[in-house]
């Protein structure tokens, strides 16, 4: 059986106004299984959007090849591709009321008038929106145009469903509201979802795999729990929440710290060791890492402390600890331990 | 009483600069004083009787309408000449519109540039420019060449009025369309057309208006048997400034008043 979605070497560059030029999107393969949900993550100018718009026929590709279950896409316009997409602002039909919007697609298709009606009433319903069919769209809220975004683009019944940064435009609540409906919405209609944003956390919530994508390169490709605790390069464990890096050389089997200390570790040369913050506690741990230093600074936010640590050999470290540890003032000394299970040496990193 | 303040007086004033002589115009319309109108000899209809070709008590040699056939021959002129040149104008300058703002291509700002130049080119080059021409390729002047030489920069009206309003509209509208199915003739038709409709209807006013009330260009272009209705007057007026001018002067104003406020009816009921 054809993959839902099979993305072959894609490469794309624009001209910059200053003459040269930029790439986009720099070889990148990429497939997707039905009903998956997929977050191509990266900061702005990284090419996700880009990929988006080359999935969804806006963007042509300058070279490679893009199929859409079993269907070669390359080549064709995006009016005749089975995809339907969220747009970042939604970008809704001001002069038709909501239940026409929804019906577009239906409209165009040529559905018979009684069938739309049923099915536009039941994606209002799917995104709670029933009963709001006559509305003008100025008339309603961000988060219900978001609404009518998501079933505008759900009611052709896609099996691949776009989104691009489509929760960027609402507030902080109404976005955690909606990140767990659109997983409810994936889950529950069994299509796949290529979902764009530059929020990791958001990422890390939703995803099935993400795709972590700077320069118009996929750094790396993974569920979200691969890519928090073992990050295969640098960006990514900087994009990808908070995390102290320490440099360390490789020898005779083990990582060496700054300071001398050793863990067992395979390889040459010098890389990069990872420690979360949460992965740093006050309580003694048998066999890892020991910080001893200086509370600097102590940030609390109710779940948890966070304390910034000045240390000899290694500067500032980060360490997000359990707000009901017990905590010394900022000024005191302060021993941080790591257990080992939870160091992850970043591969092939020379700092 | 109220402190008259100088902003309020200058403002008094300058609405009195601007509308005093229409209003005069209005007013000497309905003057029974066939001889000095600048003198009020009392209120009488007798030069809209005579427009329209009826009994009047007023003085019949203070007449200058030689026949009301001529003046309405004029205004049927007008009439056809405007109509066609709103449709012509209209269509092509709305096309022109999409295609400068919808494709990217070199010289884009080069086009948009010298679609513009017809309106700031004066009139009176225009008119000769467009004699010559139409002299030089043999065709004969008609009723056709005043279509044609009022279409070159009638196009132009419609092109910025089409353009204004395009450039508020949001190009991801017709993504969305396209991304749900609609082939780009339907996109047009169904996202585009609507969203750009009040500026296509204003400019077809524009250039229905101005097509309307032209007299530099359309005096050029003008076959001998083709007179519109401001060249009419102008013929009129050359043998002096009459009552009945007034009058058709009052009627033009109320027709245009009407046209302009229907637009505005239109537009503000779109939205």
């Amino acid at each position: 059986m054809p993959r839902l979605l099979e993305i072959h070497k894609a490469s794309k560059a624009f001209h910059s106004p200053e003459g040269g030029t930029i790439t986009a999107l720099d070889e990148v393969s990429l497939s997707l299984s039905s009903a998956e949900f997929l977050t191509l993550l990266g900061p702005s100018g990284c090419g996700k959007t880009t990929l988006l718009r080359a999935i969804s026929g806006f963007e042509p590709l300058d070279r490679g090849q893009i199929t859409i279950d079993g269907q070669e896409m390359t080549d064709r316009p995006a009016h005749r591709r089975p995809v339907n997409t969220v747009f970042q602002r939604y970008a809704l039909f001001p002069h038709l009321t909501v239940g026409r919007n929804v019906s577009y697609a239906l409209e165009i298709a040529g559905t018979p008038k009684a069938e739309i009606r049923t099915r536009v009433g039941e994606m209002l319903d799917l995104v709670g929106l029933a009963g709001l069919g006559q509305r003008g769209i100025s008339q309603l809220s961000g988060g219900q145009q978001q609404r009518v975004a998501l079933a505008r683009a759900l009611v052709a019944r896609p099996k691949l469903l776009l989104l691009d940064e489509p929760l960027s435009a609402l507030d902080k609540n109404l976005r955690r509201q909606m990140q767990l409906e659109l997983k409810r919405l994936q889950e529950e209609l069994q299509i796949g979802f290529v979902f764009v944003t530059h929020d990791q956390e958001e990422a890390l919530t939703m995803s099935d795999r993400i795709a972590v994508l700077a320069q118009g390169q996929i750094q790396q490709l993974g569920t979200p729990e691969d890519l928090y605790r073992h990050p295969a390069n640098r960006f990514t464990a900087e994009f990808l929440g908070e995390s102290n890096l320490l440099p360390v050389a490789l020898h005779d089997g083990a990582a060496i710290l700054a300071d001398g200390q050793r863990v067992p570790a395979s390889g040459r040369g010098t890389s990069t060791l990872m420690i979360r913050p949460e992965m740093l506690g006050t309580a003694p741990v048998a066999d890892g890492l020991t910080f001893a230093g200086t509370i600097r600074e102590r940030f609390y936010s109710g779940t948890s402390n966070l304390l910034i640590v000045e240390t000899q050999a290694f500067g500032m470290l980060q360490a997000l600890l359990r707000a009901d540890a017990p905590i010394a003032v900022p000024g005191s000394p302060v021993t941080l331990y790591a257990g080992r299970a939870d160091l992850h040496i970043i591969p092939g990193g020379a700092t | 009483m109220k402190c008259v303040t100088p902003l309020g007086l200058y403002g008094v004033l300058f609405l009195a600069f601007v509308y005093a002589p229409i209003l005069l115009v209005v007013v000497f319309s309905f003057n029974a004083n066939p001889i000095n109108m600048m003198i009020w000899d009392g209120f009488t209809l007798d030069w809209y009787r005579l427009i329209f070709g009826m009994e009047a008590k007023a003085a019949e040699s203070a007449s200058y309408i030689d026949s009301t056939a001529q003046l309405y021959a004029a205004v049927r002129t007008s009439f056809v000449v405007a109509f066609a040149t709103t449709a012509i104008s209209t269509l092509f300058g709305t096309a022109l519109a999409l295609a400068v703002s919808r494709f990217r291509f070199r010289l884009a700002g080069f086009y948009r540039g010298i679609l513009l130049v017809p309106m700031i080119m004066p009139d009176i080059v225009l008119g000769i420019a467009l004699l010559i021409f139409f002299v030089t390729i043999g065709a004969n002047l008609s009723i056709g060449t005043i279509i044609v030489g009022q279409c070159t920069f009638l196009i132009s009206y419609v092109f910025v009025t089409v353009s204004a309003r395009l450039a508020l509209l949001d190009e991801t509208l017709e993504e969305a369309s396209a991304d749900l199915g609609a082939t780009p003739l339907q996109t047009f038709r169904r996202i585009t057309l609507p969203a750009i409709a009040p500026g296509v209807l204003g400019g077809a006013l524009l250039a229905f208006i101005i097509s309307m009330d032209d007299l530099v260009i359309t005096y050029f272009v003008a076959g001998t048997g083709d007179t519109t209705l401001p060249i009419h007057i102008w013929g009129m007026l050359r043998r002096g400034i009459k009552p009945e001018i007034n009058a058709i002067a009052t009627l033009m104003l109320l027709f245009t008043l009407v046209v302009a406020a229907a637009g505005l009816y239109f537009r503000q009921k779109k939205e």
